[in-house]
């Protein structure tokens, strides 16, 4: 009986602690978007890679849309990007899509819901650890992002608006901002057929004058 | 006369026909050989996984499966510990080549699951643990410095969805404590590639248990001795041991109901396969009465036309064994794909092993076949009298 017992941990064990696949797909898609849009019917998952869409080339464009370069260990080309596209019978009412974001002290899961034009609806942490995650969680600091979209975020630093909620985390807060702006260039890319470049050619053309 | 070559035109005249018989057989000899290579690559994997464990024997506190069961299956606490004091006591057994004590904590982090909060696992390993597991090797960074270090070393696929590097911080919620990633492992293909390594000392004072282990991993000089070792630690109170062997065949029993099931299936499939080869034949015997008759008529012998009805349902049978092991040689990858999803512990590594004598056996197995279901329809037309079944086919 003890064998069975052991047996059975085992293979509790390797299930339970047995990682996923590195992306960043919601925990459960059906209960997360009916948070999100309580007036959704339906929903369809893509997952989309930058090799797929664009391979090298691609990854150097959206690096210097992002003005930082990926970790070649764990921004490879080929980490699978999950969308998805929120629909209300047969309109689309937003998409829901989600990045992996190296943290302080470990991987953030940064989640946002946005409606079709691009502008941010709701965001938050679906992984996070730090000793001040309470802080960064707080709708305080949450809510803030919402109304914002990527034109935004190229058009100025947004590090002035939205203040760091930690005392001791400021690597978290940068990393936050970071992979928020990745989150919404590879939706800019993926589903939107890069509505916001002209913002971004903008603050490049402006940035060059400047200089 | 030359059978074979009239067996083979005689097939042709019904292409179709023959063609979706030879589809059935084939199709029940590729399950078959799935199956088979599935048993074989499940088992061999299983070992695989259970020798990558590096030890023979784990020694728990009494009590302590039940008790983890309860902690992986509902996310609680309550592990059962063991004073490491034991170890000495193992280790001065002259049977024993290596052991290596392991000590299992979990912390609840508020942060996992959206904020829904969670458990996460540590593991507490001394230098042994390299020692049992030689095969263990670093993607980066290296070992602690010293057992009570503040240092971690992560599995692989922890590392990847930490996204953590060398030198990089991990935190430990609740007990607020901050570790440094000192080493990555390698990819192992098993449980440890998911764990958080510390330094033994580390995990003893981090969870304030000191002095106490969860397990003891024993691996014996000579493997013989496994028995008889085992009795003698049974006398030892407070502790129980689990020999890996044992745990391997629980789990191979575990899977053998669902083996037995698809079998059946298979066994069944075949049947079906062989009723339809002897129908297949039979109709064509039945449609070529008069052409059997005037076979016989012009000198051919009973025999002549027996064998004649036999090496169709032979060719049929041996073209099916064929394509049957091209199916599940192609096959397999899919069928291992459908496993790996259904089953509930998928060891890891190739799943399906197909082995030359698999396939061989299915060819031969699918010969038989043909030459039990063809024996029937031979008969039947090798019994036909000229007269009559030339009048009864006009």
């Amino acid at each position: 009986m003890k064998i069975i017992v052991f047996s059975v941990i085992m293979l509790t064990m390797v299930v339970s602690i047995g990682y996923a696949a590195v992306g960043c797909t919601l925990n459960d898609p059906d209960r997360d978007i009916q948070r999100l849009f309580p007036e959704v019917t339906n929903y369809k998952t893509e997952f989309i890679t930058i090799e797929e869409r664009g391979g090298e080339t691609l990854a150097k464009e959206i690096q210097e849309k992002l003005g930082d370069t990926f970790d070649p260990l764990y921004e490879s080309l080929d980490v699978p990007y999950a969308f998805y596209t929120v629909l209300k019978g047969k309109d689309i009412i937003g998409y829901v899509h989600g990045v992996n974001q190296k943290g302080m002290y470990g991987g953030m899961q940064l989640i946002l819901a946005t409606d079709p034009e691009g502008k941010i609806i709701d965001f938050y942490y679906q992984k996070l650890s730090s000793p001040e995650s309470k802080k960064f969680r707080s709708d305080a600091f949450t809510k803030q992002f919402v109304g914002l979209c990527l034109a935004d975020f190229y058009a100025r630093d947004l590090k002035g608006e939205i203040k760091d909620p930690s005392e001791n985390s400021k690597q978290d807060y940068e990393a936050t901002l970071r992979g928020l702006k990745k989150n919404l260039i590879l939706y800019d890319e993926f589903m939107l057929g890069n509505r916001f470049d002209k913002e971004f050619i903008l603050k490049e053309v402006s940035n060059a004058y400047a200089q | 006369m030359n059978v074979l070559s009239l067996a083979y035109k005689n097939l042709k005249r019904k292409k179709i026909r023959t063609a979706l018989t030879v589809m059935g057989v084939a199709i029940a000899v590729g399950v078959l050989v799935s199956l088979m290579g599935f048993d074989r690559g499940y088992q061999a994997a299983l070992t695989r996984d259970i020798d990558k464990m590096g030890y023979q024997l784990l020694v728990t506190a009494k009590g302590c499966p039940y008790e983890a069961a309860t902690m992986m299956l509902k996310g609680g606490g309550g592990l059962r510990y063991m004073e490491e004091d034991i170890v000495k006591h193992i280790e001065s057994d002259t049977r024993v080549d290596k052991l290596t004590p392991q000590l299992v904590a979990t912390e609840y982090d508020p942060d996992r699951l959206d904020g829904q909060g969670g458990f996460v696992m540590y593991m507490g390993i001394s230098d042994s643990y390299r020692d049992l597991k030689p095969w263990v090797t670093f993607k980066a960074g290296t070992w602690f410095s010293s057992l009570n270090a503040d240092e971690a070393i992560m599995g692989y696929e922890a590392a990847e969805l930490e996204q953590r590097a060398v030198g990089d911080k991990i935190f430990i919620p609740n007990i607020n404590k901050v570790l440094t990633v000192v080493g990555i492992f390698d990819r192992t293909g098993t449980q440890d590639d998911g764990v958080v390594f510390l330094p033994l000392q580390t995990a003893q004072t981090l969870f304030d248990l000191p002095g106490q282990l969860t397990g003891i991993g024993i691996k014996l000089k000579d493997i013989h001795t496994i028995g008889e070792f085992e009795e003698d630690l049974y006398n030892v109170p407070g502790i129980q041991v689990i020999s890996m062997a044992q745990v391997r065949g629980t789990i191979l029993n575990l899977v053998a109901s669902a083996r037995v099931m698809a079998n059946s299936v298979a066994l069944i499939a075949i049947f079906i396969a062989l009723i339809g080869v002897i129908n297949t034949i039979l109709m064509s015997v039945f449609e070529r009465t008069q052409e059997i008759g005037v076979m016989k008529a012009i000198g051919a012998s009973r025999l002549d036309v027996f064998k004649l009805i036999w090496m169709e349902t032979l060719i049929i049978c041996a073209a099916a064994g064929i394509i049957g092991n091209v199916i599940a040689l192609v096959g397999s990858g899919v069928v291992e794909i459908i496993l790996r999803k259904v089953l509930p512990y998928a060891p890891s590594g190739s799943l399906v092993l197909i082995t030359p004598q698999f396939l061989a056996s299915a060819f031969l197995g699918a010969i038989v076949l043909g030459i039990l279901s063809g024996i029937y329809p031979a008969w039947r037309a090798a019994s036909m009298i000229p007269v009559e079944a030339i009048r009864r086919g006009e």
